[in-house]
Formats: C-alpha cells, structure tokens, sequence
C-alpha cells in the first residue's frame, strides 16, 4: 500500500508514471484537491438550503418587517430596525439578555465542573460507576419534556424537595423553587445543568480513558497523592477537551429552552424569559412575528459568534 | 488504572446516584400512586400501588400520539441517515477550503436556537401547505438533526483506509460501489450510533410538533406531554404515567445500544 500512500499527495497533474494496473479511472478517483466524491455532497446541500437556509433567510426578512398572523402569508410592509428597537426600549431585550447570560453562565460553570468531577469519580471500574454512567446516559436519552415533567413535580411546593427541606431546621417554609423570580431562574438553570452533565462527563471520560496507565503507576510509585494525580494528570489530559466542551455547553446554556417551556413557560411574569425563549413568545404569544424575529435574529448573532469560536478550533484540530 | 476510590470521589458517586437516581425513581413512584396520596407525606415511600394512571391514560388518544411519535422518530431517522450518510462520506473524501466552509456552516446551522427557526419555518410551511401534516413535521426536524448527524458521522468515515476503496476501485468496482460496498459496511457502527441518535432526540422534538400541528389530536407523545405539564391543575400520577409511557420506548432503544451511545455519543463534539 506505499506506492498509493504516497501517490495520493500527488497532484495528479505532476504525477509520474503509475505502477502497472491502475488506469485513468483509478486517478480521476482521487482526483484534484475538491476529489470525485463532492457530489456525494448535493444532497444534504440541497436538503439544507431549503429547509434551513430559506428559513434563516426567511427570519430576518420578518425581522425588518411588520408581521402580525393576519399578515403572515401576504405581501409584509418593511419598517427597517423598528422590531430591534421596540425590543430595546421596552427594556425585554436587555432583561431576557442578563437572564441568558445568568442561565449560560450557571450551565457552564456547574456543568463543567460537575462532568469533570462525574467523570474522574466514575473513571474506576466497578459495578457502582458502570451503574451510574448507565443511569446518566439513560437521563440523557430521555426527552426533555419528561425530565422537565419530573423537575417541575421535585420542585412543587409541597413536592419532594420541599417536604426534605422542611425535614430540616434550615427552612420553615417552602422554597419557591419556581414561584419566585430569582428562584426560578436559578431552577431551571440548574435543571437545564442536569440534563447537560451526562453529555459532558461522557466527554471527559472519552478524554481520561486515553491516559497511559503506566502514568498512573509512575505516579504511584513517587508516591503521589490522590488530589496529584487528578491535578497533575487528569486535569492536564482533559484540557484540550475541555476547550472544546467549553464551547459546546456555553452555547447549550444559551440556547436552551425546553425546560423553560415545561417548567415556566417563562414565568413567573417575564422572569425566565430567556432571549430564545422571548422571540418565542413574542411570535407564539402575542402574534407579533416581527418582534419574535428581530429578538430571535439577536440570539442567532450571538450564537454565530461563539459557532465561529468552535469551528475555529474544530478545524484547526484536524490539521 | 488507579482502583483506589478517594472520599471525595465516594461523594461525588454518592451525589451523582442521588442527583439521577431519585428522580427516575420519582417518576415511577408517582405513576403508581392513587391521586390522594400524591403530596401524602406519610405515604411517601410506602402506598398500595394502583395502576389507576395507567389505565386511565391508555386510551385512544395516547395510542394516536404514539402511532404519531412511531412515525415521525422513525420518518426522521430514515430522512436524516438518507442525507447525512451520503454526505458525511462526500466530506470526509474531500479536500480543500470547500470543506472548511460546508463544516462552518454544520456548526452554524447545529447551534441555531430552534425557537428562532420555528418562527420561519411556521410561515413557509403555511405557504406551502405542509402544515399539520406528518410530512412537514419529519422534514422539519430532519433539518434541525442533519448537520449534527453528518458532524458526527464524518469522523466514522475518515477512518475508512481509502486503500480499501482503492482497491476495490482496481477491481472495477463503480464509485458508488466502493461507498456502498466498502466504506458504508466499515462504518456501520457510526451509522448505527448516529441512527439511534437521530430517533432519541426526534421522539422527544415537541416545538416543531406542538407549532406545527393544529390541534392535539395528532400531538406525538412529547407534545402531548410538553401540552399537559404546562396547563394548570395538573393531574401528575397521571402526568407521571404518560412520562413513564413516553419514556419506555426510549429504554427498550437505551438498552439495546448502551455502548454504542456510551463510546459514540461525543465523536462528533470532539473530533
């Protein structure tokens, strides 16, 4: 297999005599630099472009323009940024923005930490982790809307949590988990952290399952403590892991809402009326498209900034 | 590997088990209970169970939404892989700026928030007639699953020695037989995980099904669910039942493909 191995570098313009047997239709294979296999390609691209694309195209056409359900499907009158700056002066923009950036910055911090520490704790064999790996990967499968289900019933105020916590000297009365403003954003946060934690401890797993045992036992032998070993071996092997999934689970955090949908449907009031969940409503609710789109074009940027991030350091990766 | 198990790694394990043990616990406790004893705090633990919930959510409706949740997990999985497969071997078999580009724009498009794309997709299906329809439901959430399928099963792809294809090239095989042929059956397993994937996530999709569809009558079970435990006055052993029958589904496709999810789910994240 040399001989293809370093054929394959080769442009085909310069390259030399080929061994016996292999004919013209064996190098157009391996073609020029875009290859014969692109138009594998069309149709995930033609799939996308009118599934996806027009759609996008679509959202920020609604977003310069005055859409209500009576106009959806007729000629729209365009009126500039007046969507974008409607959402501004009534204050929602900014507010779901902070209630977004509070979600995405409790989704990342507590999801990386804990998948981190999920993932070394889990790391042993035993019946004990492979049991829980197995439950949390099963959580992950589930959909949203039971997870959500479950929560908002754990969170009731006469519910599970409740009924401990009054077990309990600390509290003398319920928390409202999701009857108060700070409460429920804080809830469903660390719910929609929960629902994350699988993923990202299956990521750091993947990561420390590729360190070498013989670290392990060199450290062993220099006589390493346990909080070493994670320090100065796990952590280490995680990072350029870590990077990535960083990326992967402020983005999550940012964009989620089903649990909102489940377990607020962004109340109390506008209290968990994240940026993604606000367009929603605003297009589903209150029948203004217009609106809903200028506030959904808003988180789309924001996301496209840190996709931009991510490819970023996918592709360089690859090279 | 180190076996010693620190304190602090026995508190996580212990955190982590209660964290998502009790709640899939809860789930089940709650179906079986009678609706008296739902916030009964004596009987908490300790009840007769009855399986009231469950019989009375087995009725006509319940059987609708899960013939619904059947075909569109499965129409979307048979869409995606028919989209996706084809094109993550077309990206893994080609060089240049072309796939820096196509990649992006995956990226992109896996990361949208969806709530900002149902707002279009409402509007073009109105005009093109594809509302309430099982169609325009499975195409849409084809969309929404595609770039994350052929993100994750590129990596499957490359790891498929082109030698082998070239080889078979050599003994006259067409183009389309050396992917069908030969890359196809050495990722199988990525296609595999990816399929199982694609059906996890699209049984759970309810946006797209709660916007899409008109009327509940042909809500899929997610939906059904996503409608019932946002109304007020809930009733939650039945609630709880309806999330157990939603979710046994799920465990029957969990339990056959446990180690393709555990080794397979973070190839496309990471790679």
């Amino acid at each position: 297999m040399t001989a293809s191995a370093d054929t394959r570098h080769t442009p085909p313009t310069t390259a030399g005599p080929r061994p016996p047997g292999r004919g013209s239709r064996s190098r157009a294979r391996r073609g020029g630099p875009l290859g014969t296999r692109a138009w594998f390609l069309l149709p995930g691209v033609a799939f996308l472009a009118v599934f996806s694309a027009i759609p996008i195209f679509q959202l920020v056409r609604m977003s310069v323009s005055e859409v209500g359900s009576a106009t959806l499907n007729q000629e729209w009158p365009f009126v500039g940024l007046a969507n974008y700056l409607e959402g501004f002066t009534s204050g929602a923009m900014v507010d779901a923005i902070v209630r977004t950036v509070v979600v995405a910055v409790i989704v990342t911090a507590v999801g990386m930490g804990l998948g981190l520490a999920a993932a070394i704790a889990l790391r042993t064999k035993g019946r004990w982790s492979a049991i829980v790996l197995a439950g949390m990967v099963f959580v992950w499968a589930l959909p949203p809307v039971v997870n959500g289900s479950v929560w908002k019933f754990l969170f009731a105020e006469d519910g599970l949590i409740n009924t401990l916590v009054l077990l309990t000297p600390l509290r003398s009365e319920p928390i409202p988990f999701l009857y108060d403003a700070t409460w429920a954003l804080i809830s469903v946060a660390l719910v929609t952290t929960w629902a994350v934690i699988p993923f990202n401890a299956l990521v750091f797993r993947a990561a420390l399952l590729g360190i070498s045992p013989e670290i392990f036992e060199a450290a062993a032998l220099d006589g390493a403590t346990r909080w070493q070993e994670i320090r100065h071996i796990m952590i280490p092997a995680a990072k350029p892991t870590a990077l990535v999934l960083l990326v992967l689970t402020i983005v999550y955090g940012f964009r989620s809402f089903d649990f909102i949908y489940v377990m607020t449907y962004g109340g109390p009031g506008t209290a968990t009326n994240t940026l993604p969940f606000l367009g929603y409503l605003q297009a589903f609710s209150r029948y203004d498209f217009g609106l809903g789109a200028s506030t959904s074009v808003l988180a789309v940027l924001l996301v496209l900034v840190l996709a931009v991030l991510y490819s970023r350091s996918i592709l360089k990766e690859e090279r | 590997m180190n076996q010693r198990a620190g304190l602090g790694e026995t508190l996580i394990k212990v955190l982590l088990t209660l964290l998502y043990g009790v709640p899939l616990l809860w789930i089940v406790l709650t179906s079986l209970k009678p609706s008296s004893l739902v916030f009964d705090r004596a009987s908490m633990f300790v009840f007769t169970p009855t399986l009231d919930a469950y019989a009375n959510a087995l009725n006509s409706e319940l059987f609708t939404a899960l013939r619904q949740s059947i075909l569109i997990a499965a129409g979307t999985t048979a869409v995606v892989l028919l989209i996706a497969v084809p094109a993550a071997y077309g990206l893994a078999r080609t060089r240049g700026p072309l796939v820096a580009v196509l990649l992006g724009s995956l990226i992109v498009l896996q990361m949208l928030p969806q709530t900002a794309t149902v707002i279009p997709l409402f509007q073009l299906f109105g005009s093109w007639s594809m509302l309430d329809s099982l169609g325009g439901v499975i195409l849409a959430d084809a969309a929404l699953l595609t770039p994350f399928a052929i993100i994750l099963l590129r990596p499957f792809f490359r790891t498929v020695p082109v030698e082998l294809e070239e080889a078979a090239a050599i003994d006259g095989t067409a183009r389309l037989g050396t992917f069908l042929r030969i890359a196809l059956p050495v990722a199988r397993n990525g296609v595999a995980t990816t399929g199982t994937i694609v059906f996890l996530l699209a049984w759970g999709e309810f946006l797209y099904a709660v916007n899409f569809f008109l009327s509940p009558g042909t809500y899929p079970l997610s939906a059904l669910l996503a409608q019932q435990v946002s109304a007020f006055g809930i009733d939650w052993p039945g609630l709880m039942a309806l999330a157990v029958l939603t979710a046994v589904p799920i465990l029957i496709v969990y339990t056959l493909s446990y180690k393709l999810l555990r080794d397979g789910l973070t190839v496309g994240a990471v790679k």
